[in-house]
């Protein structure tokens, strides 16, 4: 059975297995690099995003009406011939099947995959009832031989190597198999065409539960589901109340994305489409008898929740894990209790409680990934910070978060502490950029990357002596610095002022304001954000600004993404001053590209080869990256990076809690930059800057790390 | 009906071809029968997935299972006419056409014939009515399975065969069924393979109305 860490030390340890399993990390990073150009092509022939956005709305609409929807669904199966269950609780659901077999007569239950009864642990009871169980799909056939669970939603084993599946096929056959793929897999054909015929009650699952005419649909690819439906003569569907769909129209919408989405095909080989019990041809009385089995567990509750009823718009295609920077290091084993990657961090608090869930959903960088691939639009980064809310809520956050929320909601405190810090780290700086002789605090784990000193005079008190004066200006700005830039690198601002300034531009920059909140969004902090972003709006609302500017896509994200969920129906700031703050914020590319309309004839090229790294806010929050690209190229000659829009792995306070795993990340990013032989490699985000600087000077890699604002003012020529 | 658009047969047959499927143009219901009984044929027997004590077995297949040395091809959609057509080329070739009793020869048969009632383009899709369990298991035990479909039946895509699935679905108990393609998996290394628990290949054969 599959464990839940207890601890944080617990939980490093499993990964640390994870990092080691060279087998696994090959697969998953092959797959990782297909899937995306394989999604990419099949993508190409459909409107994807009007798709996910109907998926969405259905569902939203189908979650709704989940009651009246399983009303409907019942009277329609029910008139064609089938029984329909609903049970409240996993241990029902698995009850109620135990009995349906009891009296049925069955001995051999023959499986398809099935999700859901894994969520309910079904082989369990019926194993312990006295039941033969067979898994018959592949994978799961595979990973039952193995006693293991499921490491991804669509493809079981896809932790398993085919030398380790050979010896297992071969102790299961008796005959030594080789390690060949094609071959393997007829073993399968050939050892359970017999299980197929034996079986006297068939288990399957369900994509989609049809109200209008009381119809389950399977979607497949071996054609085991299609048997295990066939065969033998009980036929019973476990299916969570979320699947249930109210007409074939939005079947037939979701079937457009689902199997492109899940293993990059435009359809998978079946879809079967079952609406009661046919005639069954094994025995002379020649009726099948059909058993639906709907599962709450937690779903009705949960689809009231304003914030967690949007996990219902679920199609369980797995995209959110193949994206996945952190489920490519170390599978869904480690990623995930039942279910696994994003959406599994998410549903194992829903449905499998607090403490399985308590150290899991900390695993996630934070890198907008799976939410810009999700079939039914799902935020999912969202809903996974919103369970750390509410663990927070139930006292169950850790004294980082707690701390954190005490010294940054306090502005004065947060950057005395800052500006006290920029002296006291004199002796472990040498007074270099960086902190080279870290105190023990600071283990082994957290070596990969230099860290960065901080500056020895923040941004905010060198403005008043850097101030441009601009007379007729063609805009009025005001800049968010964000706390990286205001303390660590204030040359990424001073470089933005200077070009701004060189277009007459009016810069601004408001003092009250501070951090942004992402990091303690990120900590679960929910008041803490919501102080924080209070300070903000405060600070830049009565300013005359045309626009307000981020050079940080992390902070930019949140202020434009995050404030109007934590500040909605906020008792202090009214829904329309946060619309004027949201509305004016704006990203430094998009602002130099499109508002100042930047070309390359307002840059001398000194023709230096650059390359982009595009961060995780701004290529899919913000979705700038475009930008950056045009403004590279009007600056430098722009040269493409392999993996250029994958996360580095920095996630603020992530790397703090998974050095391990942002270590490979980021060595992987290194490693596709200097393979791009660039003198230079630029971002719009300093969060990146600083994981990636502090990795390329640790690996002494020889690249020039700047914000895209340095190349740009370096180039940029006067009016 | 709307008439043949010769883009959709173009882009169903691409999109067919793509996952691995023959496609292939037949004039007449004559001539599909003809390339059905070649094709059952020309291929390697059939391997015996499960045990069946009084059937003559030949020498074991490449999965070092027996093989059946009587050919069969099942065919319970056709009407009586086009059964009796199919069935008289099969007695000159010595091989059995089956109507019913298909679940007898889970082990595995040739062939296996079925009909769509209509084609989705975009993705090579075969809309096939298999309430029948006859029709089904003849697509899904047999080593080839054939769909025939007319080319006026092709539609651009899935929505627009949504209108199709509800009259098969129908008011009564049914199975209904979207084929494309032959089985596959990628459960191995994530390492695309045909033939796992159905058909090892599939051929579409398309017809004038």
């Amino acid at each position: 059975m599959q464990t839940a860490p207890k601890s944080y030390s617990a939980y490093h340890k499993e990964i640390d297995e994870a990092l080691n399993d060279e087998q696994l990390r090959k697969t998953l990073g092959t797959y990782a690099v297909n899937y995306r150009t394989n999604r990419a092509n099949v993508m190409r022939d459909v409107d994807e995003k009007g798709l996910i956005r109907a998926i969405a709305d259905f569902k939203d609409e189908a979650a709704a009406h989940m009651e009246e929807l399983y009303k409907q669904f019942k009277e329609e199966a029910e008139k064609r011939g089938a029984h329909v269950y609903l049970a409240k609780t996993a241990d029902e659901a698995n009850q109620i099947i135990s009995d349906i077999a009891k009296r049925e007569g069955v001995k051999r239950i023959i499986k398809s995959k099935s999700m859901t009864s894994e969520e309910t642990l079904l082989n369990h009871k019926l194993e312990a009832d006295g039941y033969i169980v067979d898994e018959t799909d592949l994978g799961e056939w595979i990973i039952q031989l193995r006693h293991e669970t499921p490491s991804h939603m669509v493809m079981p084993a896809i932790h398993l190597s085919r030398y380790q599946i050979a010896e297992d096929f071969s102790k299961v056959t008796h005959v030594k198999q080789d390690p060949d793929i094609d071959r393997l897999v007829k073993v399968a054909r050939v050892q359970l065409r017999r299980k197929f015929i034996a079986g006297d009650m068939g288990i399957s699952g369900c994509n989609f539960a049809i109200a209008e005419c009381g119809a389950i649909t399977t979607v497949t690819n071996e054609g085991n589901a299609r048997m295990v439906e066939t065969m033998p003569r009980v036929h019973t569907v476990l299916v969570g109340l979320d699947k249930l769909t109210p007409t074939i129209d939005e079947a037939m919408i979701a079937l457009q994305i689902l199997p492109r989405n899940a293993t990059a095909q435009r359809i998978t080989s079946y879809v079967s489409w079952v609406a009661g019990p046919t005639k069954w041809l094994g025995s002379p009385e020649g009726q099948k008898s059909m058993h639906i089995v709907f599962l709450d567990n937690g779903r009705t509750k949960y689809v009231k929740d304003p914030i967690f009823k949007e996990v219902f718009r679920c199609v369980r295609c797995g995209a959110c894990t193949n994206v996945c920077p952190v489920f490519t290091l170390i599978g869904g084993h480690k990623m995930g209790y039942i279910y696994m990657g994003a959406i599994g961090l998410i549903l194992t608090y829903l449905y499998h409680g607090e403490d399985k869930a308590k150290y899991l959903c900390q695993n996630c960088v934070g890198c907008e990934a799976c939410h810009n691939v999700c079939a039914g639009g799902i935020d999912l980064p969202k809903l996974i910070r919103e369970v750390r809310n509410r663990l927070v809520d139930d006292g169950n956050g850790d004294m980082m978060g707690s701390l954190m929320k005490m010294v940054m909601t306090n502005r004065k405190l947060f950057h005395s502490l800052l500006r006290f810090a920029s002296k006291a780290q004199k002796p472990v700086t040498g007074g270099t950029q960086f902190q080279r002789h870290l105190p023990m605090m600071f283990m082994k784990r957290h070596d990969f990357r230099a860290l960065p000193a901080i500056a020895e005079k923040a941004f905010r008190d060198l403005w008043p002596n850097i101030a441009p004066k601009v007379s007729n200006p063609v805009a009025r700005v005001a800049i968010f610095a964000g706390c990286a830039q205001d303390f660590i690198y204030p040359e990424q601002l001073i470089a933005a002022v200077k070009v701004l300034a060189a277009r007459n531009v009016a810069v601004d920059f408001p003092m009250a304001q501070t951090c942004c909140g992402l990091p303690l969004s990120m900590m679960g902090q929910r008041k803490g954000v919501q102080d924080v972003a209070r300070q903000n709006v405060r600070a830049f609302v009565d300013g005359n600004y045309d626009y307000i500017i981020t050079l940080c896509a992390s902070c930019g994200s949140t202020l434009k993404f995050q404030y109007p969920t934590y500040l909605a129906n906020d008792s202090d700031i009214t829904s329309g001053v946060l619309d004027r703050f949201v509305n004016k914020i704006t990203d430094f590319s998009t602002f130099c590209r499109d508002v100042l309309d930047l070309k390359p004839e307002d840059f001398t090229n000194t023709h230096e080869k650059v390359t982009f790294h595009g961060s995780c806010h701004q290529c899919r929050a913000l979705k700038a990256a475009g930008k950056s690209r045009e403004l590279i190229g009007s600056a430098a000659d722009y040269v493409a990076c392999n993996e250029e829009e994958v996360c580095c792995g920095f996630g603020g306070t992530y790397s703090v809690k998974f050095p391990e795993i942002s270590a490979e990340i980021i060595s992987r990013k290194v490693k596709n930059i200097v393979d791009t032989k660039a003198d230079r490699v630029v971002m719009d985000c300093p969060g990146c800057v600083l994981q990636i600087r502090g990795h390329a000077e640790k690996a002494n890699a020889g690249i020039k790390v700047t914000h895209l604002s340095e190349l740009m003012a370096e180039n940029i020529l006067p009016k | 009906m709307s008439n043949t658009n010769p883009e959709l047969v173009e882009k169903f047959t691409a999109m067919a071809k793509a996952v691995a499927a023959t496609v292939a143009e037949v004039p007449s219901r004559e001539e599909a029968f003809k390339y059905i009984v070649d094709l059952t044929l020309s291929k390697d027997p059939c391997e015996l997935l499960a045990d069946e004590p009084d059937t003559e077995k030949g020498p074991l297949g490449p999965n070092r299972v027996p093989t059946r040395v009587q050919r069969v091809i099942a065919a319970p959609s056709l009407d009586d006419e086009a059964f009796a057509e199919l069935d008289k080329l099969c007695q000159e070739k010595g091989i059995l056409c089956l109507r019913d009793n298909v679940r007898k020869y889970a082990a595995g048969i040739d062939l296996g014939l079925n009909e769509a009632v209509a084609g989705v383009a975009a993705s090579g899709t075969c809309l096939c009515p298999t309430t029948d369990e006859n029709v089904r298991l003849a697509g899904m035990i047999s080593e080839i399975s054939v769909i025939m479909l007319k080319k006026s039946t092709i539609y651009p895509d899935l929505p627009s065969v949504a209108h199709i699935m509800r009259e098969a679905i129908g008011q009564g108990a049914s199975f209904t069924t979207l084929i494309t393609g032959p089985s596959r998996t990628a459960d191995i290394e994530c390492v695309s393979a045909v033939g796992v628990h159905g058909p090892l290949a599939m051929h579409i054969l398309l017809l004038e109305d």
